[in-house]
């Protein structure tokens, strides 16, 4: 039966150009728009080849002092981190780092930099690709080895084609030994960098020490999947500092994954996220986003389907009931939401160019790779489900309706007469 | 659909003594905010197993409206009808449709043929509907059916590039694909010329003789009428002879 409905469909596609053509321009848009959406917000929160951890490591990035009712906030000092998140048992690996930005000119032409300090441990968190040499090691972390591990994007900006690795790379005036060259990670990611350091190279933590705030985030690779226990274990370690630190009666630290910082939406507090409220806030704009363009849709079917009125009215008489009507209209609908699914597959890959481009001159010194929406198997598939979604949207009521049509009546082809 | 191929079960010796067809006291009004139009007045027709009558009357006498009655396509304002023996003013509109796909087969005069489906996919139409046909069990049963009114050479041709006669003709193996009691033919030879007509109007003839199978035509035509066993006469919704 499926294979007869997938043969008239197919027929019926490339016998009504007209609104085969309006069709699939209708869905492929809809489902391009949702692809390259969803890629971006894969890129906020999903795991990639080089944070295959990232559904479970927090990022403490920022920590709020209580001070006789003032409250400071920012990212920690590294020697807040490194006195107060010792020997955490809820995780495995911590590691700290700080960002900064680097501009070089080259052919005077600036180019910005995303600058990581890093320690050892970060490397191990993260599980980035080395094109070619190797990460930073404990001992040059501890010896404030003027190395640097760089991306893909930062060799092909100073080294062109030719490998890097031994090669020197001077920044900020100083000469660094390049060890390492690693594949790009999500340029949304607290991991992502155009160089790394061994953070004992970073000049900051001196200015900050004996202070609660800083410029330092944390990296913490949590044992189990139960982050709350994490968040439970630090808020325990906060209480213990009540009245007890210098410069402030109470801390508070936050720490959660890019998901459910991205599911807690705005509100920046440390309470658990609900992602039942995000879930629902994504379903309604993927809805929104299906919904005017389902409707024209609806319409076009109406009139398609109506054109087959006397098909009905000959399936009805040999034995067809409503339902097994509905059934065959669904899947002629879904097949065309799916063929227009693919085009917009294949438009999204184009479109994502062309808005990084975009996106890319709003900043004239940082510049995000090409293939920063890159769409992966997660996106395809939910622009597929999406594409379910939408051709069920857009076909069951006109299926219903037509099933509905009075077999005589449908037999005239919607005349009357005797 | 199990207990529906149960209920239509033909060979019920009790109910085999009915008449295949039974309308009694049958009528239908249609109503507008305005009108109202009789198209059947109080029909009484019993058809017996294996019997091919010819209906006829002037248009609008309510002869197609008898035909959607029987068909099972419309209902009667009030009246009961019985067709093999089963009463089916009570059957729901999923009971109907299987009832329609195990015992009735139905000719119509623009033949009514699906044009995006070849000619082997619309005459293996009714056999979707039925459950546990497997497909190629359907593609041999259609073959049959074209076999017997020799387009067994134009499986693969469409609607479109077929002649008229040889529209009906696999209009017809259609109707029987599924080995109805019943067909019920609409002025099947109103659209063909004579030839085409009198072709079609043999495999009707004949599959009434070798199959048994229960055949009601409406049509203008006394010659073709001439062929039946019984000539049904209506005028304004009334039978008349």
């Amino acid at each position: 039966m499926l294979k007869n409905y997938i043969k008239l469909a197919v027929k019926v596609m490339m016998r009504k150009k007209y609104y085969t053509i309006l069709s699939l321009l209708g869905v492929s848009f809809t489902i391009m728009i949702i692809t390259v959406f969803t890629s971006f917000i894969d890129q906020i929160i999903g795991e990639n080849s080089a944070e295959p951890n990232r559904t479970h490591t927090l990022i403490l990035d920022k920590v709020t002092a209580y001070n006789k009712g003032k409250a400071e906030s920012g990212g920690a000092s590294i020697h807040f981190l490194k006195e107060h998140l010792k020997s955490l048992q809820s995780t495995e690996l911590i590691s700290f780092i700080a960002k900064n930005s680097y501009v070089s000119f080259q052919n005077q032409k600036p180019t910005g930099h995303m600058v990581v300090y890093a320690d050892q441990n970060f490397w191990d968190i993260t599980k980035f690709n080395f094109e070619e040499g190797r990460p930073f090691r404990a001992k040059e972390v501890e010896n404030a080895s003027r190395v640097v591990v760089i991306n893909i994007k930062t060799k092909e900006h100073f080294f062109g084609d030719s490998d890097a690795t031994g090669k020197e790379l001077t920044i900020y005036g100083k000469h660094f030994k390049v060890i390492g060259v690693v594949g790009a990670a999500a340029p949304f990611s607290m991991a992502y960098g155009d160089m790394y350091f061994p953070l004992s190279l970073d000049a900051n933590p001196n200015a900050t020490m004996g202070s609660i705030t800083g410029n330092y985030s944390a990296m913490l690779l949590a044992r189990s999947s139960d982050l709350q226990e994490v968040r439970k274990e630090l808020r325990s370690r906060m209480r213990l500092l009540n009245n007890k630190i210098s410069g402030a009666d109470s801390v508070k630290v936050y720490a959660f994954t890019p998901l459910e910082q991205f599911a807690k939406s705005s509100s920046y507090d440390d309470q658990e996220p609900e992602y039942g409220k995000t879930a629902i806030m994504i379903f309604v704009i993927l809805l929104l986003f299906m919904l005017i363009p389902a409707i024209s849709l609806i319409n076009l079917n109406m009139s398609r389907i109506g054109e087959r009125a006397e098909e009905i009215g000959v399936r009805k008489s040999f034995g067809a009931t409503s339902s097994t009507l509905v059934g065959q209209f669904v899947v002629e609908n879904v097949i065309l939401t799916l063929a227009g699914g693919l085009l917009g597959l294949a438009l999204a890959v184009y479109a994502a160019n062309v808005l990084v481009e975009i996106i890319n001159t709003f900043d004239p010194l940082f510049k995000m790779p090409s293939d920063t929406l890159a769409i992966n198997w997660r996106v395809v598939g939910l622009s597929i489900f999406s594409c379910l979604i939408f051709g069920l949207l857009s076909g069951v009521y006109p299926a219903w309706k037509m099933s509905k049509l009075d077999p005589v009546f449908a037999l005239k082809g919607g005349q009357n007469n005797d | 659909m199990k207990t529906q191929i149960t209920i239509f079960k033909a060979g019920n010796p009790d109910l085999n003594a009915r008449p295949m067809i039974q309308l009694t006291n049958i009528d239908k009004i249609y109503r507008t905010k305005t009108i109202e139009t009789i198209a059947l007045n109080k029909v009484n027709l019993e058809i017996e197993r294996g019997e091919f009558v010819a209906v006829m009357g002037p248009s609008g006498c309510g002869k197609s409206t008898l035909l959607n009655i029987i068909g099972l396509l419309d209902s009667p304002t009030s009246g009961e009808l019985s067709i093999g023996g089963q009463q089916l003013n009570s059957f729901n509109n999923k009971k109907l449709a299987a009832f329609r796909n195990f015992k009735l087969g139905f000719i119509f005069q623009s033949f009514h043929l699906i044009n995006d489906l070849s000619v082997v996919d619309n005459v293996e139409l009714p056999l979707l509907y039925r459950e546990g046909v497997s497909g190629s069990e359907r593609r041999k049963r259609a073959l049959e059916a074209l076999e017997k009114v020799g387009l067994r050479a134009r499986t693969k041709h469409y609607p479109s590039q077929l002649s008229g006669g040889q529209r009906q003709r696999v209009a017809i193996a259609r109707a029987i694909v599924g080995k109805p009691e019943i067909i019920l033919a609409d002025e099947p030879t109103g659209n063909l010329d004579s030839q085409m007509g009198e072709e079609v109007m043999n495999i009707m003839l004949n599959l009434n003789k070798t199959e048994g199978t229960t055949i009601v035509m409406v049509t203008h035509d006394e010659h073709m009428a001439s062929k039946t066993k019984r000539i049904i006469r209506f005028f304004d919704g009334q039978q008349i002879n």
